[in-house]
Parts: structure tokens; C-alpha cells; sequence
């Protein structure tokens, strides 16, 4: 029985999930009380794992749509474009929380600085590729628009990341990363808790980006059965 | 038969390893819980003394918790302090930056009767913190907000894909078998 289920269910989702309520355990019941916030301070171990997602996803969105004009390879459009989706649903969950937890600390909902404006161009930029997919007509044609659109995106991926090292403003600096100021980075237990949640993170945007990937390709085999059909029906009408 | 969703090239080999990986690190995390937890520790109460040397530099504290146990704390120069006055404004420091500070900010909680957090390790305090429980609606309101948004938003997508997946399949088995159907005709 237990066989029976753990074979119908993905190894990656299972994976995942393990990992996810090892983050959980850590950042609710072994991670102390962050000395300057409090409990709100918690909000970190989601908001930046689903930042690195959202960034992680136009990376793989740029370098897919690259590798696509290379090779003109249908599997990389398809890649670019769950990567894209999946990435607008971290971008999206990335600026909530960021917005959620701004208000407590900052005492405003938003603010018009450097990593939050670039922030927002980045979730800007993968709803303005979904929309041009979803409206520009089908063919080869939209498929290297998109790609020239998806490779651009990326630009702005530095620019977030070095914001707060570029244009000193409220929000913190890195504590992760090269560019991370000695002075800033966090302690031994905070950044065990953030390294597992960042892991359990990649792990789930692999998972979504892996299923994403599958409904692309049953709408192409749809498309490409539709066709079929059309010309059975027409080739028994002859 | 409904079909098991697996990635290409993952199979029940993969499975395993990934049910054992699993395993490794629960049994990782409990081990490691277990050892951690004979010399760290968490403890929220009141403060009852407070000792300084001759410059009035703090040196140690106590602490009664809810069943009256006193517990007492020594410092480190890493201790830090979050610690709120009257009015509510948060003081940050550590017992190595401003260790005068810190007594006077103790000594100003045991005459509220404001109650502290303290996380040690070994029986030196390696932070001391307003308790959070006396703010639930300011700070945990917020913490469950993002908890939620973030894990309401990712079932949501992970069900619109299942759905959208299934009636993809359905439509693809439809159209195969018609025109397996028009082939024999």
C-alpha cells in the first residue's frame, strides 16, 4: 500500500516536502528570537528563499531562451516558459512579503528605493513575457520575440542583487552571496536556517518548474494531435 | 489507471534514494536536536537580580520563570540585547558594546515587571530579548500573514496545474482514440 502510494507520487515532490518541514522546524522551533526584531524577523527565512527563486527563474528564462535562438530547439521555449510562470508565482509571494514585513519594520506598506523598484521591473518583466506569448500570434516568430525578450530580462538580475550596495537606502543589506558586507552577514544559527529554507525553496521551484514543463509539452502534443485530426477528417472526407 | 507523474529518467530507483536521502536528514536533524538541547536553551520570566562590577558594567542576571525557578545567567561580550523601554522603543547592543547599558535596561525591566526571553548556551546568555508573546498582534499577526499568503499561493498552483494537466490528458486521449477511429475507417 505505502509502495503503491510513494510510486504514484514524484520523488522530486517528496523531496520537497521533506525538506520544506525541515526549513519549518528550524525557522519556528530551533532558530532563537532575532535580537533587533523579534518574531517578524522570521518573515526573512520565506522572503528571501523566494527571492532567490524569482531571480533563479529569469536566469533559467534567459539562459533557455538563449540556448533556444542557438539551437532552435522546441524544449528550450518550453523550459523558458514554466520557468517564467513559475517565477511570476515567486516574484509575486517575493514582493507580498517583502510588503507585509516592510510595514512592521519600516512602517510603510512599500517605498520607492532601489532594490524595491527593481524588484518590482522584475516581476514586471515576467508578466510582460507571459502576456506577449499569450497574445502575440503562435509560430517561430513569436517564439524568438519572446526569447530576445526572455535573454534582456535578465539584465536586471545584478541590478537587483547589488541595489543595496549601489543606492544605500532602508533595505538591509546583503547578507548572503560575494557582494555580502563582512559586517552584515548573519549569524552561524540564522544562516544555517536560511541556507535550509533557500534549499527547501529550490528544490519546490525545481518541482513546479519540472510539472510546468509537462502541461507544455501536452499543449504542443495537443496542437500537434489537433493538426492530425484535421487532416484525417479531411483526407477521409476526399 | 491513473499514471504516476515522474519525471523522465526518475524512477522508483530515484525514489528510494530520495526516501532515504529523506530519512539521513530527519534522523540528521533529531540527532543533532538532541545534542543541541542538553546545552542550549530558552527561557522566558522576569527579571529578579541584577549584579554589576564597580564601573556598573553587568556581570550577572536572573531570571523567574512562570513556576518561580530562579535562574541565573552569565555574559559574554557576543550577549545581545533587544530589549524595549516604556514607550516601546527598542534598544539594540551587546554585552561587549555598551555592558553599563545593559544593566541599566535589566534593572528598568525587574522594576516594570516586563518580561525578557533569554537564549543560553552553557549557562552564558547568548541573546536577551523582549518577549514576543506579549505582542502577538503586532508581530506575529505579520509573520502568519506572509506563512499563509506564501503556502495558500503555492497550493493554489500546484492545484491549477494538477487540473490543468488532467484535462489536458483527457483532451489528448479523446482526440487519439477519434483518430485511431478515422485511420479505421
Amino acid at each position: 500500500m505505502i509502495n503503491k502510494v510513494l510510486n504514484r507520487l514524484d520523488p522530486l515532490l517528496i523531496l520537497s516536502a521533506a525538506l520544506m518541514g525541515v526549513a519549518l522546524y528550524l525557522i519556528f522551533i530551533w532558530v532563537p528570537t532575532e535580537t533587533n526584531q523579534g518574531a517578524v524577523q522570521r518573515i526573512l527565512y520565506f522572503h528571501v528563499p523566494v527571492a532567490w527563486g524569482s531571480m533563479m527563474g529569469i536566469l533559467v528564462v534567459s539562459g533557455s531562451s538563449f540556448m533556444y535562438l542557438w539551437k532552435k530547439n522546441e524544449k528550450w521555449d518550453r523550459l523558458a516558459v514554466a520557468s517564467a510562470e513559475v517565477g511570476v508565482v515567486f516574484g509575486g509571494i517575493m514582493l507580498l512579503s517583502g510588503m507585509i514585513w516592510a510595514r512592521p519594520v519600516w512602517a510603510v506598506w512599500w517605498t520607492g528605493e532601489a532594490k524595491l523598484t527593481t524588484a518590482l521591473i522584475l516581476f514586471f518583466i515576467y508578466v510582460a513575457y507571459l502576456m506577449f506569448r499569450a497574445y502575440f500570434p503562435p509560430g517561430a516568430h513569436r517564439q524568438r520575440l519572446a526569447a530576445i525578450i526572455g535573454v534582456t530580462g535578465a539584465i536586471d538580475t545584478p541590478i537587483i542583487y547589488f541595489a543595496t550596495n549601489l543606492w544605500s537606502q532602508a533595505h538591509p543589506p546583503l547578507v548572503t552571496g560575494p557582494a555580502a558586507d563582512a559586517d552584515s552577514t548573519l549569524g552561524s544559527d540564522l544562516g544555517i536556517v536560511l541556507l535550509a529554507s533557500t534549499i527547501a525553496f529550490t528544490f519546490l521551484f525545481i518541482f513546479l518548474v519540472q510539472n510546468r514543463y509537462k502541461i507544455r509539452k501536452s499543449e504542443d502534443d495537443l496542437v500537434e494531435l489537433k493538426r492530425a485530426s484535421s487532416t484525417s477528417v479531411m483526407t477521409g472526407a476526399n | 489507471m491513473k499514471k504516476a507523474i515522474v519525471c523522465p529518467g526518475i524512477g522508483t530507483g530515484t525514489a528510494r534514494l530520495a526516501i532515504a536521502l529523506i530519512l539521513a536528514l530527519s534522523a540528521t536533524t533529531a540527532l543533532s536536536q538532541s545534542s543541541s538541547a542538553q546545552d542550549k536553551s530558552i527561557l522566558s520570566g522576569i527579571v529578579v537580580g541584577v549584579e554589576t562590577d564597580n564601573n556598573d558594567r553587568l556581570t550577572r542576571f536572573a531570571v523567574s520563570d512562570s513556576t518561580g525557578t530562579v535562574t541565573t545567567f552569565e555574559l559574554s561580550t557576543n550577549t545581545e540585547f533587544g530589549l524595549e523601554n516604556q514607550s516601546g522603543d527598542r534598544w539594540v547592543s551587546s554585552q561587549g558594546e555598551e555592558p553599563a547599558e545593559s544593566a541599566r535596561r535589566l534593572r528598568d525591566h525587574r522594576e516594570r515587571f516586563a518580561p525578557i526571553t533569554v537564549s543560553s548556551q552553557n549557562g552564558i546568555a547568548t541573546s536577551v530579548v523582549e518577549r514576543e508573546e506579549g505582542k502577538l498582534e503586532t508581530n506575529l499577526g505579520y509573520l502568519f500573514a506572509v506563512f499563509a499568503i506564501t503556502w495558500a499561493l503555492f497550493f493554489a498552483y500546484v492545484l491549477y496545474m494538477g487540473r490543468k494537466q488532467r484535462v489536458l490528458q483527457h483532451e489528448i486521449a479523446k482526440l487519439k482514440s477519434s483518430i485511431a477511429n478515422a485511420d479505421r475507417t
